[in-house]
Protein backbone atom coordinates (compact mmCIF):
# COMPACT_ATOMS: atom_id res chain seq x y z
CA UNK A 1 0.00 0.00 0.00
CA UNK A 2 2.99 2.45 0.64
CA UNK A 3 4.18 2.13 -2.95
CA UNK A 4 0.64 2.62 -3.99
CA UNK A 5 0.59 5.85 -1.89
CA UNK A 6 4.00 6.87 -3.08
CA UNK A 7 2.63 6.66 -6.72
CA UNK A 8 -0.27 8.82 -6.18
CA UNK A 9 1.45 11.64 -4.47
CA UNK A 10 4.12 11.84 -6.89
CA UNK A 11 1.51 11.56 -9.60
CA UNK A 12 -0.60 14.77 -7.48
CA UNK A 13 2.51 16.82 -8.23
CA UNK A 14 2.37 16.60 -11.65
CA UNK A 15 -0.42 19.32 -11.59
CA UNK A 16 0.52 20.58 -14.90
CA UNK A 17 -0.09 17.12 -17.12
CA UNK A 18 -3.58 16.60 -15.16
CA UNK A 19 -4.95 19.95 -16.48
CA UNK A 20 -3.81 19.09 -20.34
CA UNK A 21 -4.98 15.72 -19.88
CA UNK A 22 -8.26 17.15 -19.09
CA UNK A 23 -8.10 20.09 -21.73
CA UNK A 24 -6.97 17.35 -23.84
CA UNK A 25 -10.42 15.06 -23.03
CA UNK A 26 -12.50 18.56 -23.54
CA UNK A 27 -10.53 19.40 -27.18
CA UNK A 28 -11.54 15.87 -27.95
CA UNK A 29 -15.41 15.75 -26.94
CA UNK A 30 -16.19 19.34 -27.59
CA UNK A 31 -14.46 19.59 -31.00
CA UNK A 32 -13.76 16.28 -32.96
CA UNK A 33 -16.73 14.69 -31.40
CA UNK A 34 -19.54 16.85 -31.76
CA UNK A 35 -17.76 17.53 -35.42
CA UNK A 36 -17.48 13.74 -36.32
CA UNK A 37 -21.00 12.22 -35.41
CA UNK A 38 -21.85 15.41 -37.94
CA UNK A 39 -20.78 13.40 -40.34
CA UNK A 40 -23.05 10.26 -40.07
CA UNK A 41 -26.09 9.87 -41.23
CA UNK A 42 -28.35 12.49 -39.19
CA UNK A 43 -30.62 10.11 -37.60
CA UNK A 44 -27.10 8.51 -35.89
CA UNK A 45 -25.25 11.68 -35.26
CA UNK A 46 -26.24 11.97 -31.67
CA UNK A 47 -25.99 8.06 -30.63
CA UNK A 48 -22.62 8.23 -32.35
CA UNK A 49 -21.40 11.24 -30.20
CA UNK A 50 -22.53 9.13 -26.95
CA UNK A 51 -20.43 6.17 -28.81
CA UNK A 52 -17.14 8.75 -29.49
CA UNK A 53 -17.63 9.98 -25.42
CA UNK A 54 -17.51 6.71 -24.24
CA UNK A 55 -14.66 5.51 -26.47
CA UNK A 56 -12.42 8.44 -25.56
CA UNK A 57 -12.76 7.63 -21.80
CA UNK A 58 -11.59 4.77 -22.61
CA UNK A 59 -8.77 5.68 -24.51
CA UNK A 60 -7.96 8.26 -21.49
CA UNK A 61 -7.96 5.69 -19.30
CA UNK A 62 -5.73 3.40 -21.43
CA UNK A 63 -2.84 6.57 -21.83
CA UNK A 64 -2.83 7.51 -18.52
CA UNK A 65 -2.83 3.93 -17.50
CA UNK A 66 0.69 3.64 -19.65
CA UNK A 67 1.79 7.11 -17.85
CA UNK A 68 3.64 4.95 -15.09
CA UNK A 69 5.80 3.58 -17.56
CA UNK A 70 7.31 6.80 -18.37
CA UNK A 71 7.14 7.51 -14.76
CA UNK A 72 10.22 4.51 -14.35
CA UNK A 73 12.15 6.22 -17.12
CA UNK A 74 12.27 9.56 -14.93
CA UNK A 75 12.89 7.55 -11.64
CA UNK A 76 15.76 5.74 -14.10
CA UNK A 77 16.94 8.90 -15.15
CA UNK A 78 17.30 10.27 -11.02
CA UNK A 79 18.79 7.16 -9.57
CA UNK A 80 15.40 6.73 -8.06
CA UNK A 81 15.15 2.66 -9.27
CA UNK A 82 18.21 1.50 -7.06
CA UNK A 83 16.63 3.65 -3.74
CA UNK A 84 13.19 1.06 -4.47
CA UNK A 85 14.79 -1.72 -4.64
CA UNK A 86 16.96 -1.27 -1.83
CA UNK A 87 14.08 -1.17 0.70
CA UNK A 88 12.76 -3.36 2.85
CA UNK A 89 9.65 -4.77 0.06
CA UNK A 90 10.09 -7.46 -1.79
CA UNK A 91 9.87 -7.35 -5.93
CA UNK A 92 6.54 -8.60 -6.01
CA UNK A 93 4.97 -6.31 -3.69
CA UNK A 94 7.25 -3.55 -5.63
CA UNK A 95 5.78 -4.56 -9.11
CA UNK A 96 1.93 -4.91 -7.78
CA UNK A 97 2.35 -1.95 -5.67
CA UNK A 98 3.36 0.51 -8.62
CA UNK A 99 0.99 -1.70 -10.88
CA UNK A 100 -1.96 -0.69 -8.63
CA UNK A 101 -0.91 3.27 -7.98
CA UNK A 102 -0.95 3.20 -11.89
CA UNK A 103 -4.26 1.77 -12.17
CA UNK A 104 -5.75 4.02 -9.26
CA UNK A 105 -4.19 7.66 -10.71
CA UNK A 106 -5.56 6.98 -13.80
CA UNK A 107 -8.67 6.64 -12.39
CA UNK A 108 -7.98 9.70 -10.14
CA UNK A 109 -7.66 11.12 -13.49
CA UNK A 110 -10.42 9.88 -15.75
CA UNK A 111 -13.30 9.19 -12.47
CA UNK A 112 -14.35 12.67 -12.66
CA UNK A 113 -14.59 12.90 -16.66
CA UNK A 114 -16.55 9.65 -15.98
CA UNK A 115 -19.04 11.48 -13.25
CA UNK A 116 -19.34 14.21 -15.60
CA UNK A 117 -20.25 11.99 -18.53
CA UNK A 118 -22.31 9.68 -16.19
CA UNK A 119 -24.02 13.53 -15.12
CA UNK A 120 -24.61 14.17 -19.22
CA UNK A 121 -25.76 11.44 -20.76
CA UNK A 122 -27.88 9.39 -17.37
CA UNK A 123 -26.78 5.97 -15.81
CA UNK A 124 -28.86 3.08 -17.08
CA UNK A 125 -28.48 0.31 -14.73
CA UNK A 126 -26.09 1.26 -11.27
CA UNK A 127 -25.34 -2.47 -10.67
CA UNK A 128 -24.21 -2.65 -14.41
CA UNK A 129 -22.08 0.34 -13.78
CA UNK A 130 -20.29 -0.90 -10.67
CA UNK A 131 -19.19 -4.47 -12.69
CA UNK A 132 -18.12 -2.14 -15.43
CA UNK A 133 -16.30 -0.21 -13.38
CA UNK A 134 -14.57 -3.16 -11.90
CA UNK A 135 -13.58 -4.40 -15.19
CA UNK A 136 -12.18 -1.13 -16.05
CA UNK A 137 -10.44 -1.49 -13.01
CA UNK A 138 -8.81 -4.53 -13.96
CA UNK A 139 -7.89 -2.57 -17.57
CA UNK A 140 -6.07 -0.08 -16.23
CA UNK A 141 -3.99 -2.05 -13.69
CA UNK A 142 -3.62 -4.69 -16.73
CA UNK A 143 -2.13 -1.37 -18.91
CA UNK A 144 0.06 -0.42 -15.79
CA UNK A 145 1.62 -3.75 -15.58
CA UNK A 146 1.86 -3.77 -19.35
CA UNK A 147 3.88 -0.32 -19.51
CA UNK A 148 6.02 -1.61 -16.36
CA UNK A 149 6.73 -4.79 -18.42
CA UNK A 150 7.51 -2.72 -21.88
CA UNK A 151 9.36 -0.18 -19.67
CA UNK A 152 11.80 -2.57 -17.76
CA UNK A 153 11.91 -4.86 -21.05
CA UNK A 154 13.56 -1.82 -23.15
CA UNK A 155 15.36 0.10 -20.56
CA UNK A 156 15.83 2.77 -22.85
CA UNK A 157 13.09 6.03 -22.74
CA UNK A 158 13.38 6.80 -26.40
CA UNK A 159 13.10 3.42 -27.15
CA UNK A 160 9.65 2.97 -25.07
CA UNK A 161 8.71 5.90 -26.50
CA UNK A 162 8.52 5.09 -29.97
CA UNK A 163 7.35 1.11 -29.23
CA UNK A 164 4.31 3.11 -26.89
CA UNK A 165 3.22 5.73 -30.05
CA UNK A 166 3.63 2.27 -32.17
CA UNK A 167 1.24 0.42 -30.25
CA UNK A 168 -1.26 3.01 -29.00
CA UNK A 169 -1.80 3.53 -32.76
CA UNK A 170 -2.32 0.05 -32.99
CA UNK A 171 -3.92 -0.98 -30.01
CA UNK A 172 -6.45 2.19 -29.83
CA UNK A 173 -6.97 2.17 -33.80
CA UNK A 174 -7.62 -1.79 -34.07
CA UNK A 175 -10.29 -1.45 -31.29
CA UNK A 176 -14.06 -0.97 -31.35
CA UNK A 177 -13.46 2.39 -29.25
CA UNK A 178 -13.84 4.89 -31.86
CA UNK A 179 -16.05 2.70 -34.60
CA UNK A 180 -18.53 -0.07 -33.59
CA UNK A 181 -17.60 -3.89 -34.34
CA UNK A 182 -19.88 -4.33 -37.41
CA UNK A 183 -18.15 -1.48 -39.39
CA UNK A 184 -14.39 -2.64 -38.78
CA UNK A 185 -15.91 -5.57 -39.84
CA UNK A 186 -17.01 -4.01 -43.22
CA UNK A 187 -13.71 -2.34 -43.97
CA UNK A 188 -11.62 -5.57 -43.35
CA UNK A 189 -11.80 -9.15 -41.79
CA UNK A 190 -8.38 -9.35 -40.25
CA UNK A 191 -9.27 -5.62 -38.46
CA UNK A 192 -12.15 -7.19 -36.91
CA UNK A 193 -10.63 -10.10 -36.15
CA UNK A 194 -7.60 -8.28 -34.42
CA UNK A 195 -10.08 -6.01 -32.69
CA UNK A 196 -12.30 -8.38 -31.34
CA UNK A 197 -9.60 -9.51 -28.70
CA UNK A 198 -8.41 -6.36 -28.11
CA UNK A 199 -8.28 -5.01 -24.07
CA UNK A 200 -9.61 -1.82 -25.56
CA UNK A 201 -12.31 -3.01 -27.21
CA UNK A 202 -13.25 -5.41 -23.66
CA UNK A 203 -13.16 -2.06 -21.85
CA UNK A 204 -14.88 0.20 -24.33
CA UNK A 205 -17.96 -2.74 -24.28
CA UNK A 206 -18.13 -2.84 -20.75
CA UNK A 207 -18.20 0.97 -20.13
CA UNK A 208 -20.83 1.35 -22.28
CA UNK A 209 -22.50 -1.82 -21.47
CA UNK A 210 -22.03 -1.03 -17.87
CA UNK A 211 -23.22 2.79 -18.27
CA UNK A 212 -25.92 2.57 -20.93
CA UNK A 213 -24.53 5.54 -22.75
CA UNK A 214 -25.35 4.28 -25.88
CA UNK A 215 -27.28 1.14 -27.00
CA UNK A 216 -27.64 0.69 -30.75
CA UNK A 217 -24.49 0.19 -31.91
CA UNK A 218 -22.65 -2.02 -29.34
CA UNK A 219 -23.07 -5.54 -29.90
CA UNK A 220 -22.79 -7.64 -27.31
CA UNK A 221 -25.85 -6.78 -24.91
CA UNK A 222 -23.93 -8.73 -21.79
CA UNK A 223 -20.29 -8.98 -22.59
CA UNK A 224 -18.95 -11.69 -20.75
CA UNK A 225 -16.23 -12.45 -23.43
CA UNK A 226 -14.79 -8.76 -22.47
CA UNK A 227 -15.00 -9.70 -18.77
CA UNK A 228 -13.43 -12.50 -19.26
CA UNK A 229 -10.99 -10.88 -21.27
CA UNK A 230 -9.74 -8.13 -18.91
CA UNK A 231 -9.50 -10.59 -16.28
CA UNK A 232 -6.81 -12.31 -18.40
CA UNK A 233 -5.14 -9.29 -19.20
CA UNK A 234 -4.90 -8.03 -15.69
CA UNK A 235 -3.33 -11.53 -14.67
CA UNK A 236 -1.32 -11.93 -17.68
CA UNK A 237 0.60 -8.32 -17.19
CA UNK A 238 0.39 -8.68 -13.58
CA UNK A 239 2.48 -12.04 -13.35
CA UNK A 240 4.25 -11.25 -16.17
CA UNK A 241 5.45 -8.11 -15.12
CA UNK A 242 6.85 -9.18 -11.88
CA UNK A 243 8.74 -12.03 -13.48
CA UNK A 244 10.54 -9.47 -15.90
CA UNK A 245 10.88 -6.90 -13.08
CA UNK A 246 12.27 -9.64 -11.21
CA UNK A 247 14.94 -10.63 -13.84
CA UNK A 248 15.37 -7.18 -15.64
CA UNK A 249 16.10 -5.30 -12.59
CA UNK A 250 17.51 -7.40 -9.75
CA UNK A 251 19.75 -8.91 -12.77
CA UNK A 252 21.75 -5.95 -13.01
CA UNK A 253 19.96 -2.57 -11.83
CA UNK A 254 18.89 -0.44 -14.61
CA UNK A 255 22.41 -0.95 -16.55
CA UNK B 1 30.51 -11.73 14.84
CA UNK B 2 30.90 -10.82 11.55
CA UNK B 3 27.79 -8.49 10.34
CA UNK B 4 29.02 -8.76 6.65
CA UNK B 5 31.07 -11.97 5.05
CA UNK B 6 32.02 -12.04 1.02
CA UNK B 7 33.09 -14.96 -0.45
CA UNK B 8 34.61 -14.25 -4.22
CA UNK B 9 32.14 -11.43 -4.85
CA UNK B 10 32.66 -10.56 -7.77
CA UNK B 11 30.31 -8.33 -10.72
CA UNK B 12 31.19 -8.19 -14.52
CA UNK B 13 29.64 -5.34 -16.52
CA UNK B 14 30.20 -6.63 -19.85
CA UNK B 15 33.85 -6.80 -20.46
CA UNK B 16 34.60 -4.71 -17.36
CA UNK B 17 35.25 -6.37 -14.19
CA UNK B 18 34.35 -4.08 -11.63
CA UNK B 19 34.50 -5.76 -8.57
CA UNK B 20 37.17 -8.81 -8.73
CA UNK B 21 36.83 -11.72 -6.27
CA UNK B 22 36.24 -9.42 -2.89
CA UNK B 23 36.78 -11.49 0.38
CA UNK B 24 35.71 -9.53 3.20
CA UNK B 25 34.63 -9.70 6.33
CA UNK B 26 33.05 -6.75 8.37
CA UNK B 27 32.46 -6.87 12.53
CA UNK B 28 29.17 -5.80 14.15
CA UNK B 29 29.33 -2.27 15.80
CA UNK B 30 32.30 -1.03 13.62
CA UNK B 31 32.82 1.99 10.98
CA UNK B 32 34.28 0.05 7.99
CA UNK B 33 35.87 2.71 5.62
CA UNK B 34 35.76 0.95 1.75
CA UNK B 35 38.25 3.44 0.02
CA UNK B 36 39.19 3.90 -2.86
CA UNK B 37 39.29 6.15 -6.39
CA UNK B 38 35.88 6.75 -8.21
CA UNK B 39 35.80 3.43 -10.30
CA UNK B 40 37.70 1.22 -7.35
CA UNK B 41 34.11 -0.82 -7.29
CA UNK B 42 32.99 0.38 -3.56
CA UNK B 43 29.35 1.83 -5.05
CA UNK B 44 29.29 -1.86 -6.68
CA UNK B 45 30.22 -3.66 -4.26
CA UNK B 46 27.78 -1.53 -1.72
CA UNK B 47 25.01 -2.18 -4.74
CA UNK B 48 25.79 -6.25 -3.89
CA UNK B 49 25.62 -6.22 -0.18
CA UNK B 50 22.14 -4.46 -0.56
CA UNK B 51 20.52 -6.74 -3.12
CA UNK B 52 20.18 -3.63 -5.45
CA UNK B 53 22.29 -5.62 -8.27
CA UNK B 54 23.00 -9.17 -8.15
CA UNK B 55 26.59 -10.57 -8.19
CA UNK B 56 28.29 -12.14 -10.85
CA UNK B 57 29.43 -14.51 -9.21
CA UNK B 58 30.51 -15.29 -5.40
CA UNK B 59 28.36 -14.30 -2.61
CA UNK B 60 27.63 -12.12 0.45
CA UNK B 61 26.08 -13.17 3.82
CA UNK B 62 24.50 -9.98 5.45
CA UNK B 63 23.59 -10.01 8.92
CA UNK B 64 23.61 -13.87 8.69
CA UNK B 65 21.38 -13.74 5.43
CA UNK B 66 22.46 -14.34 1.75
CA UNK B 67 22.15 -11.51 -0.48
CA UNK B 68 21.51 -14.90 -3.42
CA UNK B 69 18.90 -16.74 -1.53
CA UNK B 70 17.36 -14.51 0.74
CA UNK B 71 17.64 -10.76 -0.72
CA UNK B 72 14.05 -9.93 0.90
CA UNK B 73 15.72 -10.74 4.82
CA UNK B 74 18.72 -8.62 3.95
CA UNK B 75 16.93 -5.47 2.72
CA UNK B 76 14.89 -5.62 6.23
CA UNK B 77 18.12 -5.23 7.88
CA UNK B 78 19.87 -2.47 5.99
CA UNK B 79 19.61 1.31 4.94
CA UNK B 80 21.20 3.31 2.15
CA UNK B 81 22.74 6.80 1.99
CA UNK B 82 23.83 6.70 -2.09
CA UNK B 83 26.66 8.89 -3.40
CA UNK B 84 23.77 10.91 -5.86
CA UNK B 85 20.61 11.50 -4.17
CA UNK B 86 18.02 9.36 -5.40
CA UNK B 87 14.89 11.36 -4.74
CA UNK B 88 12.45 12.46 -7.71
CA UNK B 89 12.58 16.31 -8.44
CA UNK B 90 8.53 16.90 -8.28
CA UNK B 91 8.85 15.66 -4.00
CA UNK B 92 9.70 17.39 -1.10
CA UNK B 93 12.61 16.57 1.65
CA UNK B 94 9.42 16.55 3.83
CA UNK B 95 7.63 13.64 1.86
CA UNK B 96 10.88 11.94 0.75
CA UNK B 97 11.73 11.04 4.38
CA UNK B 98 8.11 10.55 5.73
CA UNK B 99 7.45 8.18 3.09
CA UNK B 100 11.09 6.17 3.87
CA UNK B 101 10.44 6.36 7.87
CA UNK B 102 6.68 4.30 7.02
CA UNK B 103 8.15 1.68 4.49
CA UNK B 104 10.67 1.40 7.11
CA UNK B 105 8.15 0.56 9.78
CA UNK B 106 8.70 3.33 12.44
CA UNK B 107 5.33 4.18 14.12
CA UNK B 108 3.44 7.22 13.37
CA UNK B 109 4.83 9.06 16.08
CA UNK B 110 8.61 7.90 16.05
CA UNK B 111 8.65 8.67 12.02
CA UNK B 112 7.33 12.91 13.14
CA UNK B 113 9.83 12.54 15.90
CA UNK B 114 12.77 10.99 13.79
CA UNK B 115 11.99 13.28 10.78
CA UNK B 116 11.84 16.55 12.59
CA UNK B 117 14.97 16.23 14.72
CA UNK B 118 16.73 14.77 11.92
CA UNK B 119 16.04 17.50 9.76
CA UNK B 120 16.28 19.90 12.29
CA UNK B 121 20.03 18.25 12.83
CA UNK B 122 20.99 18.28 8.80
CA UNK B 123 19.60 21.86 8.76
CA UNK B 124 16.93 20.98 6.67
CA UNK B 125 13.74 21.98 8.38
CA UNK B 126 13.23 25.49 7.23
CA UNK B 127 13.92 23.64 3.56
CA UNK B 128 11.24 20.72 4.66
CA UNK B 129 8.59 22.18 1.70
CA UNK B 130 10.69 23.11 -0.95
CA UNK B 131 10.43 20.81 -4.02
CA UNK B 132 13.92 18.72 -4.40
CA UNK B 133 14.13 20.64 -7.92
CA UNK B 134 14.65 24.10 -5.94
CA UNK B 135 17.74 22.85 -3.69
CA UNK B 136 21.24 23.15 -4.02
CA UNK B 137 23.88 19.64 -4.51
CA UNK B 138 24.68 19.94 -0.65
CA UNK B 139 21.25 19.82 0.91
CA UNK B 140 19.68 17.02 -1.81
CA UNK B 141 23.27 14.89 0.19
CA UNK B 142 21.57 16.27 3.43
CA UNK B 143 18.17 14.87 2.95
CA UNK B 144 19.80 11.40 1.25
CA UNK B 145 22.02 10.75 4.70
CA UNK B 146 18.61 11.74 6.33
CA UNK B 147 17.39 8.81 4.90
CA UNK B 148 19.41 6.60 7.17
CA UNK B 149 19.28 8.62 10.14
CA UNK B 150 16.23 8.56 10.87
CA UNK B 151 15.35 4.56 9.56
CA UNK B 152 18.59 3.46 11.95
CA UNK B 153 19.40 0.42 10.79
CA UNK B 154 20.84 -2.24 11.72
CA UNK B 155 23.77 -2.21 8.97
CA UNK B 156 24.02 1.04 6.95
CA UNK B 157 25.91 1.77 3.83
CA UNK B 158 26.80 5.19 3.68
CA UNK B 159 28.39 6.21 -0.12
CA UNK B 160 30.17 9.63 0.11
CA UNK B 161 28.35 11.04 3.19
CA UNK B 162 29.89 14.39 2.70
CA UNK B 163 30.49 15.17 -0.69
CA UNK B 164 29.14 18.40 -1.83
CA UNK B 165 29.13 19.48 2.36
CA UNK B 166 30.57 22.29 3.62
CA UNK B 167 33.52 21.99 6.34
CA UNK B 168 30.77 22.40 9.30
CA UNK B 169 28.43 20.06 7.41
CA UNK B 170 30.66 17.84 7.30
CA UNK B 171 31.79 17.29 10.94
CA UNK B 172 28.21 17.43 12.40
CA UNK B 173 26.97 14.48 9.65
CA UNK B 174 30.40 12.68 10.94
CA UNK B 175 29.03 13.32 14.59
CA UNK B 176 26.11 11.87 13.48
CA UNK B 177 27.53 8.73 11.90
CA UNK B 178 29.60 8.23 15.13
CA UNK B 179 26.38 8.53 17.23
CA UNK B 180 24.96 6.33 14.90
CA UNK B 181 27.64 3.42 15.53
CA UNK B 182 27.31 4.29 19.11
CA UNK B 183 23.54 2.96 19.53
CA UNK B 184 24.72 -0.33 17.32
CA UNK B 185 24.73 0.27 13.62
CA UNK B 186 27.29 -1.38 12.09
CA UNK B 187 28.39 1.11 8.92
CA UNK B 188 30.21 0.77 5.95
CA UNK B 189 31.51 4.06 4.41
CA UNK B 190 31.98 3.82 1.30
CA UNK B 191 34.39 7.25 0.29
CA UNK B 192 37.42 8.47 -1.54
CA UNK B 193 38.17 10.86 1.01
CA UNK B 194 41.18 9.82 2.72
CA UNK B 195 40.86 11.89 5.84
CA UNK B 196 37.19 11.37 6.46
CA UNK B 197 37.77 7.39 5.93
CA UNK B 198 40.93 8.11 8.92
CA UNK B 199 38.96 10.25 11.31
CA UNK B 200 35.73 7.76 11.19
CA UNK B 201 36.93 4.37 10.38
CA UNK B 202 37.66 1.75 13.00
CA UNK B 203 39.08 -0.42 10.19
CA UNK B 204 39.75 0.47 6.49
CA UNK B 205 39.50 -1.75 3.66
CA UNK B 206 41.86 -0.17 0.17
CA UNK B 207 40.26 -0.84 -2.83
CA UNK B 208 41.71 -0.41 -6.20
CA UNK B 209 40.51 -1.69 -9.98
CA UNK B 210 37.99 -3.94 -8.03
CA UNK B 211 40.13 -5.65 -5.53
CA UNK B 212 40.95 -5.06 -1.99
CA UNK B 213 44.44 -4.20 -1.70
CA UNK B 214 45.28 -4.24 1.94
CA UNK B 215 42.49 -4.13 5.11
CA UNK B 216 43.34 -3.19 8.30
CA UNK B 217 42.76 -0.33 11.43
CA UNK B 218 43.93 3.03 10.25
CA UNK B 219 46.71 2.83 12.73
CA UNK B 220 48.31 -0.29 11.71
CA UNK B 221 47.76 0.46 7.82
CA UNK B 222 49.99 4.07 8.53
CA UNK B 223 52.68 2.03 10.48
CA UNK B 224 52.69 -0.39 7.66
CA UNK B 225 54.80 2.00 5.02
CA UNK B 226 58.56 1.63 5.92
CA UNK B 227 59.36 4.82 7.14
CA UNK B 228 56.33 6.29 7.60
CA UNK B 229 56.57 8.92 10.20
CA UNK B 230 59.29 11.63 9.76
CA UNK B 231 60.26 13.48 12.84
CA UNK B 232 62.21 16.80 12.45
CA UNK B 233 65.10 17.26 15.08
CA UNK B 234 66.86 20.59 15.33
CA UNK B 235 69.27 20.74 18.20
CA UNK B 236 71.76 22.97 20.06
CA UNK B 237 75.10 22.36 18.02
CA UNK B 238 75.86 20.08 15.02
CA UNK B 239 75.61 16.30 14.97
CA UNK B 240 78.08 13.66 15.41
CA UNK B 241 78.85 11.04 13.24
CA UNK B 242 78.68 8.67 16.17
CA UNK B 243 75.13 10.06 17.36
CA UNK B 244 74.01 9.21 14.13
CA UNK B 245 75.10 6.00 13.73
CA UNK B 246 73.31 5.74 17.38
CA UNK B 247 69.89 6.42 15.88
CA UNK B 248 70.14 4.65 12.98
CA UNK B 249 70.55 1.69 15.40
CA UNK B 250 67.56 1.98 16.16
CA UNK B 251 65.38 -0.88 14.35
CA UNK B 252 62.07 1.59 13.83
CA UNK B 253 64.56 4.01 11.68
CA UNK B 254 64.54 3.52 8.05
CA UNK B 255 66.53 6.24 6.91
CA UNK B 256 68.28 9.39 8.18
CA UNK B 257 69.07 12.76 6.61
CA UNK B 258 70.94 15.43 7.66
CA UNK B 259 69.67 18.77 6.53
CA UNK B 260 72.12 21.28 8.29
CA UNK B 261 74.92 20.54 11.01
CA UNK B 262 72.17 20.47 13.14
CA UNK B 263 68.96 19.91 11.69
CA UNK B 264 68.36 16.36 10.99
CA UNK B 265 65.06 14.34 9.30
CA UNK B 266 64.38 11.08 10.44
CA UNK B 267 62.19 8.17 8.74
CA UNK B 268 61.05 6.11 11.13
CA UNK B 269 57.67 4.02 12.13
CA UNK B 270 55.74 3.67 15.74
CA UNK B 271 57.12 7.57 16.24
CA UNK B 272 55.05 7.88 19.85
CA UNK B 273 57.25 4.48 21.07
CA UNK B 274 60.76 6.15 19.73
CA UNK B 275 60.55 9.44 19.92
CA UNK B 276 60.88 9.47 23.79
CA UNK B 277 63.90 6.95 23.15
CA UNK B 278 65.67 9.22 21.02
CA UNK B 279 64.99 12.00 23.12
CA UNK B 280 66.60 10.05 25.89
CA UNK B 281 69.85 9.02 23.53
CA UNK B 282 70.23 12.75 22.86
CA UNK B 283 70.17 14.26 26.37
CA UNK B 284 72.44 11.44 27.52
CA UNK B 285 75.15 12.11 24.67
CA UNK B 286 75.08 15.54 25.80
CA UNK B 287 73.33 17.07 23.07
CA UNK B 288 70.01 19.58 23.94
CA UNK B 289 67.25 19.33 21.47
CA UNK B 290 66.04 23.25 20.48
CA UNK B 291 62.99 21.56 18.64
CA UNK B 292 61.34 18.69 17.33
CA UNK B 293 58.45 18.40 14.32
CA UNK B 294 56.73 15.29 14.02
CA UNK B 295 54.50 14.27 10.50
CA UNK B 296 52.43 10.94 10.71
CA UNK B 297 51.61 9.48 7.48
CA UNK B 298 47.86 10.16 5.82
CA UNK B 299 46.10 7.00 4.12
CA UNK B 300 47.30 8.83 1.28
CA UNK B 301 50.39 7.63 1.63
CA UNK B 302 49.22 4.14 2.46
CA UNK B 303 47.24 4.43 -0.89
CA UNK B 304 50.48 5.94 -2.65
CA UNK B 305 52.44 2.70 -0.88
CA UNK B 306 49.79 -0.05 -1.74
CA UNK B 307 49.09 1.20 -5.59
CA UNK B 308 52.36 3.31 -6.72
CA UNK B 309 49.73 6.31 -7.47
CA UNK B 310 47.86 8.84 -6.00
CA UNK B 311 44.04 8.92 -5.44
CA UNK B 312 43.90 11.60 -7.94
CA UNK B 313 46.26 9.88 -10.44
CA UNK B 314 43.71 6.61 -9.93
CA UNK B 315 41.10 7.57 -10.60
CA UNK B 316 42.33 8.99 -13.61
CA UNK B 317 42.94 5.84 -14.74
CA UNK B 318 40.16 4.20 -13.34
CA UNK B 319 38.10 2.27 -16.18
CA UNK B 320 34.32 3.86 -16.57
CA UNK B 321 31.85 1.61 -16.60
Amino acid sequence: MLVVERDLRTFLRFKVLIIMRSIWFAAQVAFFGLIASRMVVPQLADIYFEYYVAGVVVMMLYSASVFIGYDIFEEAEHGVFEYLLSLPVSRRELVLGRSIGGGIRSFMLVGPLIAITLLVFGLANPLNFLIALSALFLFAFGVSGMSITIAVTLKSGDRFDIFMGALNALIVRLSTAMYPQAFVQQASLTYAEISRFNPVTFASDMFRWGTGIEKYLTVTPMPLAAILGLVLFFFAFTVVGVTFYEKRLEGGGWQ
Amino acid sequence: MSMIHTTDLTKRFKDLTAVDNLDLTIEKGEIFGLLGPNGAGKTTTVLMLTTVIKPSSGTAVVGGYDVRENPNDVRKLIGICFQEPKILWVSTPLDVLNWHAKVCGLSTQERKRRVKQVLEDVNMWDDRGKKVHDLSGGMKKRVEIAKVLIQRPRIAFIDEPTAQIDVVGKHKIWNMIRELRDEGSTIILATNELYEADVLSDRVGIMHKGKMLVCDTPKTLKDSIPGGDIVEIQLEKDVSKKILKDLTSFQEVVDLTVLTPNNIKVYLNKVEEIVPQIMELLVKKGVPVRSINMTEPSLDDVFIHYTGLTIEEAEQKSPSR
